[in-house]
Formats: C-alpha cells, sequence, structure tokens
C-alpha cells in the first residue's frame, strides 16, 4: 500500500436504497423480522417505514473502487478485512437516496510475528440522505499481510 | 418486547442465536445480496488453488447475524454503533452461535445508551468474529 494515500478524499457517488435490496439482504442473513419486507408493519412502526438492516451498507462500499485503488495495493490475495465499524445516526429507510463520500482515514505499519510487516489501512465512508442529514459512517480497517493467509 | 434502560444490568444477555450448519448456498445468496463477490466464497476450485480447505464464509456475513441478535434484543433502530472485529474463518458445515451480554450504561446526548460486546463461535469454540456496540434504549 502506499502511505502516502492516507488523507485523500475521492468524488461523492449517490446510489438509491431500493426496498427489493433491503429484503434481499435480510433474506441472505436469515433475518426475518417484518421491519425489512412488511410496507404495513414498517408504517405503523416508529421508522414509519421499512428500515435498512444495520450491515447493509457495506454493500454499496465494493463500487466505485477509487478509494481502495488508491492504496496501490499489488496483490489483494495478501489483503485481509480487519474490522468493519458502523455509526448510525438517523435510521436510513426504503426510498432514500444517499450520497457517500470516501476517505483514507491513515494508512500505518505493525510488525506481526505470524504474518510479518503490516500495513493497515482504514478508509471512511459517510453517507448523508436526500435531505442532506448525516446518516451513517462506515469504517472498514483493511491489512496487508507480508504474506498470504491461508490455513 | 425489549428491555428497557432500566431493567437491564451489565452482564445480562439475551437467548444465543444459533446459524447453521452453513451452506455453500447461504455464501452464495450472501454475495448476491452483498456484491461481495470474492471469489473465495464462492468459487471452490479458486478457493483451494488459493490454498483453503473449501469456500469460506464472509466476516460480514457472521457480522449480519450478530447484528440480527442484537436488534431482536434491543429493538429496530436501536443502535448508534457497532463494530466487527473478523477473527477466523468459518466453512460449509460449520454452526455459527452469536451470543451478547451488556458491559456498561451511560446517559450521553440525552440519550440513554447501553454498551455490549458479542461474539460468534463455532461449534469447536473458536471465535470467528467479536465486537461491540452501543444502543439507545427508553427508560
Amino acid at each position: 500500500m502506499d502511505p502516502s494515500a492516507a488523507g485523500m478524499t475521492f468524488p461523492p457517488y449517490e446510489f438509491p436504497v431500493e426496498r427489493g435490496k433491503i429484503r434481499e439482504f435480510a433474506d441472505a442473513i436469515g433475518d426475518p423480522n417484518p421491519i425489512y419486507r412488511d410496507p404495513a408493519h414498517a408504517a405503523a412502526s416508529p421508522s414509519g417505514g421499512i428500515l435498512a438492516p444495520p450491515t447493509l451498507l457495506r454493500t454499496f462500499l465494493y463500487e466505485p473502487r477509487a478509494a481502495a485503488d488508491a492504496l496501490q495495493v499489488k496483490d489483494w490475495s495478501y489483503i485481509v478485512h480487519g474490522e468493519q465499524e458502523f455509526e448510525y445516526y438517523a435510521p436510513i429507510l426504503a426510498g432514500d437516496v444517499l450520497t457517500a463520500r470516501d476517505r483514507i482515514v491513515s494508512i500505518t505499519e505493525k510488525e506481526s510475528r505470524r504474518a510479518g510487516k503490516l500495513q493497515i489501512a482504514v478508509i471512511e465512508t459517510t453517507f448523508h440522505n436526500q435531505r442532506g442529514e448525516k446518516v451513517q459512517v462506515a469504517r472498514r480497517t483493511l491489512v496487508e499481510t507480508g504474506k498470504r493467509i491461508s490455513e | 418486547m425489549h428491555p428497557s434502560f432500566h431493567s437491564l444490568q451489565a452482564g445480562d444477555a439475551p437467548p444465543p442465536l444459533v446459524c447453521g450448519p452453513l451452506t455453500r448456498t447461504q455464501f452464495v445468496r450472501y454475495a448476491g445480496a452483498s456484491h461481495d463477490f470474492n471469489p473465495n466464497h464462492h468459487d471452490e476450485v479458486y478457493a483451494q488453488a488459493s490454498g483453503n480447505k473449501a469456500v469460506f464464509g464472509m466476516g460480514m456475513l457472521a457480522g449480519g447475524y450478530c447484528a440480527r441478535l442484537l436488534t431482536d434484543w434491543l429493538g429496530d433502530g436501536s443502535l448508534r454503533r457497532l463494530r466487527i472485529r473478523f477473527a477466523s474463518r468459518f466453512w460449509p458445515g460449520d454452526v455459527l452461535t452469536c451470543t451478547a451480554q451488556v458491559t456498561e450504561k451511560r446517559e450521553e446526548g440525552g440519550e440513554r445508551l447501553i454498551g455490549c460486546e458479542f461474539s460468534a463461535v463455532n461449534q469447536n469454540g473458536e471465535v470467528i468474529i467479536r465486537g461491540d456496540a452501543t444502543a439507545a434504549l427508553q427508560l
């Protein structure tokens, strides 16, 4: 990874949070909660609408790849997703249109007995909704290991 | 009914959520839903050529299971923060057990917050993911 990428910011990107995607995601994690699929139940709940599950937004972080590309990783098979963090500021409902902004927070180095020299990158994405409200911040920690990690 | 802020104490825990035995189909379903197309999670030939005994599950799938445990317990929309740390892999046939417990209570910014820690372990007791979360509760 290129340590000089720390601090870089990237062009915002926009995406809709669709009701079908929420249901598909809830099904994939085996969560039968009606708040993710039943409009009548959701309308009568405090949120007033179908809610995004807590880990949904990781789904929208694979594209675009500008922030990931800026890390200048030579071989992604040496990269481990070490940690994922979410901060929740306001509910995200089906039908919302979110704008995401990526920032490379830091790139640091560490020695590991098991995996050699590690480089640790933290990418932060801030999400605002169509009313300009900050709804969520996601932080993913990517670790480049000195050797390929396998069993 | 979800617990109130006053009713919860450090050490309180919800009933564990048991997921599995997990199948390759569940991994593929999560790949499609989450856009995680790392071939190690769906392409057995690729995964084995990369030194893995089989495809393995996405850490965020286990994270989704633990998030469900928390929202079932504390209520929809109650989470203020969630941090997931990926510790080990899980494989087709594994059974993951998700547990959580309250670690602290505090009031901050007009909200009544509880802190908790959680983990998902496999059938041998090996930790697959661990993490911590903050949730806002009603009195």
